[in-house]
């Protein structure tokens, strides 16, 4: 069975204590941590080891800014990385497996007017080279694994799929570096998300899910049976963190996502 | 060697039937084209007819979406007539990589006037109806999904006139069973059984066409190339005659055709009961067909049912699994069920003491093995027998067949068949029907 986790944004409660009991409730096994920038996630340490003390399993955490490593401009690309490697820190340093970033969000979408991009293709993939390394070599030293997520195309120019995104980690060569997928995306990239994960099952290490719309899974199209499928299939027995909008009733929708995920396959 | 037999069809360990289930999951993922399945990457790249049943049938536990997308794009194909193709060719698939392709079966220009659609290239015959029985085991995976799509409401009519088709235009013997008049058509292509009524037919010129299949598989696993001529000059001369159902030179009842179209035709009565028809006229055509099924080719004394060549009007004096799948037939007269599993266990099958079903005769004189349907087991034919044995209270010799299938599909890496005293692969690999089979019966298991 694949272990459901949930957001933390997501769950009513004002801790993460009391999160965790309306998560567990609803058959969720984890909880997925938001880390804002301003070193905000080192800052939350304190509550993180209470919380880890009393019982609360919190297996990843994916990143909350604005600016990313594949940053056009040099000083945020610096302070993205800094960010993260604190983050892959305090991840490592409550029992975690590893962080969730993408290579940058809202930056530039080749979709979208100017539709060509300040920095070159070749430019582009040495920043995101560079940046990977020495993110997977502090991933690697701290016992935990980055997730690089591929994003659509209308949030991201660089890294939009799943063999996008194992051309580079391959090219790193760090174990400690591997894909967040995440299947909203993938429904609007990948010609066929089910085979997309068999084709790159050795670089999966995360999954966040949410529908085709955005919204909790079950509330869109995806085909969940076959993606949850696929994740098996490729051997995946990692986790399905809930990334998501709500609709309906909030605490309804995170809810009803452990069951649903359960029935297609989970 | 009974021990050793034995050995290579040792249950799986739960890891390992939890590995068959990944893998059988993968093969299925691998070959799903977006709206359909292929029976094998290399070796069968558009859509069979009966493949694909039988991959709705395994492809329900992975994605019932899929499963009933298959059927519907199947039944999207179907012909005026009511007739389902054996083939739906993909377009975007290189003509060559096929033989006979879309130019031979010319399906839109010389089908026109049975009703061939315009837009789908597909080929003229037919294979075993196992559509209705998929289709109602797929909606029965998740009535719900089912129901929300409306996925009975639209097959039923369709499947209805499949069998309209098959019980009128196709009796050509005029007692109620249906004719198949190609070899193709009862899927077992190259089995001894059309030997005789093939023999008849003067092949077509070895330099008129190119095969396909050998560039894939073994020719050693595969029909002659006489066979070949057969077969392309009868697929031709349909062709040539607007694909009418007249004036074959052959014509065969088939008992697996026809036990296939009773057990569909059960399940198109409860097909029609869920989408508000009557399921009654299903029923009694099932009642009739059963009838017809016995009287006309089973063989008390041999303990089997036989094909009947309808051009000499003689039954045909070979043993071919086919003559065992009316076992999955509801409704058999008592004396005919305990023949078939006398049968099954017997010399010539030796079922129990072999892990699967030989496609023919073991002591038959033209058993080989290797080659395709003249002796190698098959996972399908497996699956349906599995099945007749449960539904006539053969609960433990159903447990050990479907612990063979499960063995057997999994170490041969979803072989299209095996050799059925070893068990080595033959055919193609990652073969659609043997990887959805395997899943569906360890989805049984755990059940």
């Amino acid at each position: 069975m694949l272990k459901t986790a949930a957001q933390e944004q997501l769950l009513p409660g004002e801790t993460l204590q009391q999160r965790w009991e309306f998560a567990q409730a609803a058959g969720y096994d984890g909880i997925e941590l938001r880390a804002k920038g301003d070193f905000h996630f080192r800052g939350r340490l304190p509550e993180l080891k209470q919380a880890l003390a009393d019982g609360v399993v919190m297996p990843t955490v994916c990143v909350e800014m604005l600016h990313f490593f594949g940053a056009f401009d040099d000083e945020l690309r610096r302070d993205a990385i800094e960010q993260l490697k604190s983050q892959l820190s305090v991840i490592a340093e409550i029992g975690g497996l590893g962080a969730q970033t993408p290579a940058s969000y809202g930056m530039f979408s080749r979709r979208l007017p100017p539709f060509e991009p300040p920095r070159g293709e070749a430019e582009d993939r040495e920043v995101l080279l560079a940046g990977l390394t020495e993110l997977g070599e502090h991933a690697k030293r701290e016992g935990v694994t980055l997730y690089l997520e591929p994003l659509n195309r209308y949030e991201d120019h660089m890294v939009n799929r799943l063999d996008q995104a194992a051309d580079l980690i391959r090219t790193v060569g760090l174990d400690s570096v591997k894909i967040g997928i995440d299947s909203y995306h993938m429904n609007i990239e990948e010609a066929d998300p089910a085979a997309a994960i068999l084709a790159q099952a050795p670089w999966i290490g995360h999954a966040q899910v949410s529908d085709s719309n955005r919204f909790q899974p079950g509330a869109g199209h995806l085909d969940w049976q076959a993606w949850i499928g696929a994740l098996k299939a490729a051997g995946y027995d990692g986790w399905l963190a809930a990334e998501c909008r709500l609709t309906g009733d909030p605490a309804d929708a995170v809810r009803s996502v452990p069951a649903f995920l359960r029935r297609m396959g989970a | 060697m009974t021990a050793l037999l034995h050995s290579l069809a040792l249950p799986l360990t739960p890891a390992e039937t939890d590995r068959l289930r990944r893998h059988a999951a993968a093969v299925l993922l691998g070959n799903w084209t977006g709206a359909a399945t292929v029976p094998s990457r290399t070796l069968y790249p558009h859509q069979w007819s009966w493949d694909s049943a039988f991959i709705a049938i395994g492809l329900r536990h992975l994605s019932v979406r899929r499963a009933q997308r298959e059927l519907e794009t199947l039944l999207g194909a179907q012909w005026g007539d009511g007739r389902l193709p054996h083939i739906v060719f993909n377009p975007a698939v290189p003509r060559d990589a096929y033989f006979p392709s879309t130019d031979f079966w010319r399906s839109s220009t010389a089908g026109a006037a049975a009703g061939a659609p315009a837009r789908t290239e597909t080929s003229g015959i037919v294979q075993p109806p196992v559509h209705a029985l998929a289709a109602w085991l797929v909606h029965q995976a998740d009535p719900a999904a089912s129901e929300r799509r409306g996925f009975l409401r639209r097959a039923y009519p369709r499947l209805a006139a499949w069998h309209d088709y098959l019980t009128g235009s196709r009796d050509l013997g005029g007692a109620g069973l249906t004719a198949n008049v190609h070899p193709w058509e009862p899927g077992m292509d190259n089995s001894p059984c059309w030997d005789g009524p093939l023999a008849r037919v003067e092949p077509a010129p070895p330099d008129s066409f190119r095969r396909a299949d050998l560039v894939h598989g073994d020719p050693a696993d595969r029909p002659t190339d006489l066979d070949y001529g057969r077969y392309v000059k009868l697929a031709a001369d349909y062709r040539d005659r607007g694909y009418a159902d007249t004036g074959h030179a052959f014509a065969v009842e088939d008992p697996a055709a026809n036990a296939l179209l009773i057990a569909s035709e059960y399940a198109l009565a409860e097909i029609a009961a869920a989408a508000g028809a009557d399921p009654a006229p299903h029923w009694h055509r099932a009642d009739r067909l059963t009838s017809a099924l016995v009287d006309r080719l089973w063989d008390a004394e041999g303990g089997i049912f036989r094909c009947r060549d309808l051009i000499s009007g003689e039954l045909i004096d070979e043993r071919s699994v086919s003559g065992l799948l009316p076992l999955i037939v509801p409704g058999l007269p008592g004396r005919v069920v305990e023949g078939l599993l006398a049968t099954l266990s017997g010399d010539h099958f030796r079922l129990g003491e072999l892990p699967l079903v030989a496609s023919y005769d073991l002591k038959g004189r033209s058993f080989d093995p290797a080659r395709y349907w003249r002796g190698p087991a098959w996972f399908n034919t497996a699956w349906l027998i599995e099945r007749g044995l449960r539904l006539h209270g053969a609960e433990d010799r159903a447990d050990a067949l479907r612990a063979a299938v499960l063995a057997w599909a999994g170490r041969s890496g979803f072989a299209e068949y095996v050799d059925p005293f070893t068990g080595k692969a033959r055919g193609t690999r990652d073969f659609s029907w043997t990887a959805a089979l395997a899943l569906d019966l360890a989805a049984e298991t755990s059940r």
